[in-house]
C-alpha cells in the first residue's frame, strides 16, 4: 500500500467539509511536531475563513481517536469475565483485532507524514469523564451484555459515518481515498454484525440503520452520540447538484415497476456525520468531537 | 417492517426505449454504448458481425454503467429469489432480501438516472439480462450462497470504483459514497446468516491489514460474465484502478 502520495498532501489545502471548526487546539497539538515544518501549519499567513476548515490531519486524527475508542472498547470487554458469552467471544476478538489494525494504519500515516500523534485519551465507557461524581451516561456497557452490545453498535455506526465523512477530505488523492473507503466497509460489516447480534436477542433493529429501528434510549446529557451516530439517518433528500434534490420518485414509481418505500430508500443510504440542526452551523467534524468527548 | 406490497421491482425488458444502443461504426467487434436523448423507438441495429459485444464508454460514464451493471445482477437475482422463494428460507430472511432488493433497485435506477438524466428507456438490447439460471435458488443454502457471491462482489467492487470518478462528478460520488458501507452492511448480512460469524472473516478482510478484500472493475467484469451471456461485456475503456 502506497500511503506516500497521500503524505504529501496530507498538509495540503483543507478540504472544505464546513466551514466553522475551531481548530485552535489541535494546531497547538501539532506546533511542536515536525508538522510544523508541512504546509499544515495553517499559521497566521492564513486568513480566518481557511482556519476554519477541516484538514487531513483533523482527519485522520479524529479517525485515530474513534478507533482507539473502539478497540479499548472490545479489549475491556473481552477481559471482564462473562460478559461476552462464549460463542461470541471469536467475533469480539476478531473486532478488536481489526480496529488495532486500523488503529495502527492510522497512526503509521501520521508518523510516516511527521505529523503528533494524539496521545490516548483515559477512556471511560461509563461517561463520567474519570469522575467518580459525575452521572453516568452509559450505565452497565461492561456488565451486561445488552447494554453493551447497544453502546457497541452506537460505536460501529459513527465510525461508519466518520469514514463516509472524511473519504474524500483529500479530493485529489485516490490512493488514501481507497484505503479509507476500505476500512470504511470493514466498519460497515462491523456495524452489521453488532446489529445482527442485538436482532438475534429480540432488538427490532436492522443490519442497516432503519427507520423501524427501536431507539436506544440515553439521557440528555448523551445525546451528542445518537447526533454522531445515527442523526438525519432517515434522510429522503439527495443531491443532484448544489441545491439541486434528486427527484426519486421520477424513476422510482409504480409506472415503472421500481417502487420502493421510503423506508428503503433511506436506508439505501448510509449518511455521513451531519448536523440534523442547521441553525447552529456545526461542522461535522465538531459533532463527532462532542461524541468522542463524551468518553475522556 | 412493512410488507413489500408494491409491484414487481424488476423486468428483464424495462419499459419504452427511447435511448437506444447505436452500433459502433468505428469498431470492428463492439458496439458502443450511447445514451441519447432521442426520440426513436427503433430497436438497435445489429449491423456488426457480433452484436453480443458491448463496451462500456470511458470516463464517468462507463463507471455509472459498471455500477449499473452491478446493480442489475443483484436486483435480479434477489427478485428471481422472492419471485418463488425456497420453503426453507425464512420470512426473516426473505425481509432481509427484500430489503436488500429494494436498496440495489434504488442504486440500479440511480445509475440509470446518472447515465440519462430524462430515464428515458432501456439501456441495453431486450434480450440483454441477468441469467440466474446456474444458481441453485430452489433452496435457503443455494440462495445464500448465491447473495453471498453477489453481494461481496458488490462489497469488493465500491472502495475501487468510488476514485476512479473525476472531480466533474463530485455530486454523484457523494452520494455514491454512501452506498459503500450498505454494500458491506449486505455482505455481513448474509454471511452472518448463512455461516454465523464469517462477517468480515478472512475471506472479505485481508487478515495483515484489517482492510476490505477488493475487487477491480475487470475483476468484477469477469465474475459476472457467466451470467450476461451471450452477451460479452467490456470494460477496457473504464479508468485504470489505484
Amino acid at each position: 500500500m502506497k500511503l506516500l502520495p497521500f503524505l504529501d498532501r496530507l498538509a495540503a489545502t483543507p478540504a472544505a467539509t464546513g466551514n466553522a471548526a475551531p481548530r485552535r487546539a489541535l494546531l497547538q497539538q501539532a506546533g511542536r511536531a515536525a508538522l510544523a515544518a508541512l504546509p499544515l501549519a495553517l499559521g497566521t499567513t492564513q486568513p480566518v475563513a481557511a482556519r476554519t476548515q477541516t484538514t487531513a490531519y483533523d482527519a485522520i486524527t479524529q479517525l485515530l481517536q474513534l478507533e482507539r475508542l473502539q478497540m479499548t472498547y472490545y479489549s475491556r470487554a473481552l477481559t471482564t469475565s462473562g460478559l461476552i458469552p462464549a460463542a461470541q467471544v471469536a467475533d469480539f476478538q476478531r473486532l478488536y483485532d481489526q480496529q488495532l489494525q486500523h488503529v495502527a494504519l492510522l497512526q503509521n500515516t501520521l508518523q510516516t507524514a511527521g505529523a503528533l500523534v494524539p496521545a490516548v485519551p483515559a477512556f471511560d465507557f461509563s461517561g463520567r469523564k474519570n469522575v467518580a461524581t459525575n452521572p453516568v451516561l452509559f450505565p452497565n456497557v461492561l456488565s451486561n451484555y445488552d447494554d453493551f452490545l447497544a453502546l457497541a453498535q452506537q460505536l460501529e455506526d459513527f465510525s461508519v459515518r466518520l469514514y463516509t465523512t472524511y473519504a474524500f477530505i483529500n479530493p485529489d488523492d485516490a490512493q488514501f481515498a481507497k484505503v479509507l473507503l476500505r476500512m470504511l466497509a470493514v466498519e460497515g460489516e462491523h456495524s452489521a454484525h453488532v446489529r445482527g447480534l442485538r436482532r438475534d436477542r429480540g432488538v427490532a433493529v436492522k443490519t442497516w440503520p432503519s427507520s423501524s429501528d427501536a431507539p436506544i434510549v440515553r439521557p440528555a446529557a448523551a445525546q451528542a452520540l445518537a447526533a454522531a451516530a445515527t442523526a438525519g439517518e432517515d434522510n429522503l433528500t439527495q443531491l443532484a447538484s448544489a441545491g439541486v434534490p434528486i427527484v426519486f420518485s421520477d424513476f422510482l414509481n409504480v409506472f415503472k415497476f421500481t417502487s420502493v418505500p421510503d423506508a428503503s430508500l433511506a436506508e439505501a443510504f448510509d449518511e455521513p456525520v451531519v448536523d440534523v440542526d442547521t441553525t447552529k452551523k456545526r461542522t461535522p467534524q465538531v459533532i463527532a468531537q462532542a461524541a468522542l468527548d463524551l468518553f475522556s | 417492517m412493512s410488507e413489500h406490497s408494491f409491484s414487481s421491482a424488476w423486468r428483464a425488458q424495462p419499459l419504452g426505449r427511447r435511448n437506444f444502443l447505436r452500433v459502433s461504426a468505428a469498431s470492428a467487434a463492439t458496439v458502443a454504448l450511447v445514451a441519447t436523448t432521442g426520440c426513436s423507438t427503433e430497436t438497435p441495429e445489429p449491423v456488426e458481425a457480433d452484436p453480443h459485444q458491448i463496451a462500456l464508454p470511458s470516463a464517468d460514464k462507463g463507471l455509472f454503467y459498471y455500477g449499473y451493471l452491478l446493480a442489475l445482477a443483484l436486483s435480479t437475482t434477489y427478485d428471481k429469489i422472492l419471485a418463488s422463494p425456497p420453503t426453507d428460507l425464512t420470512t426473516a430472511e426473505r425481509t432481509v432480501i427484500a430489503n436488500m432488493r429494494d436498496h440495489q433497485l434504488v442504486y440500479r435506477e440511480l445509475y440509470h438516472y446518472y447515465i440519462d438524466p430524462t430515464i428515458g428507456g432501456a439501456l441495453f438490447p431486450t434480450d440483454f439480462a441477468f441469467n440466474t439460471a446456474t444458481f441453485t435458488l430452489t433452496t435457503r443454502l443455494g440462495v445464500l450462497a448465491a447473495v453471498q457471491q453477489l453481494a461481496d462482489l458488490a462489497a469488493a467492487a465500491y472502495p475501487v470504483l468510488l476514485p476512479l470518478f473525476t472531480s466533474a462528478s463530485a455530486y454523484p460520488r457523494a452520494l455514491l459514497l454512501k452506498t459503500v458501507s450498505v454494500q458491506a452492511r449486505h455482505a455481513a448480512t448474509i454471511r452472518d446468516l448463512r455461516t454465523p460469524g464469517s462477517f468480515a472473516d478472512s475471506t472479505a478482510v485481508e487478515p495483515s491489514t484489517g482492510l476490505l478484500r477488493t475487487k477491480t472493475p475487470a475483476e468484477v467484469n469477469a465474475a459476472l460474465a457467466p451470467y450476461f451471456a451471450p452477451y460479452v461485456i467490456s470494460v477496457a475503456n473504464l479508468a485504470v484502478p489505484v
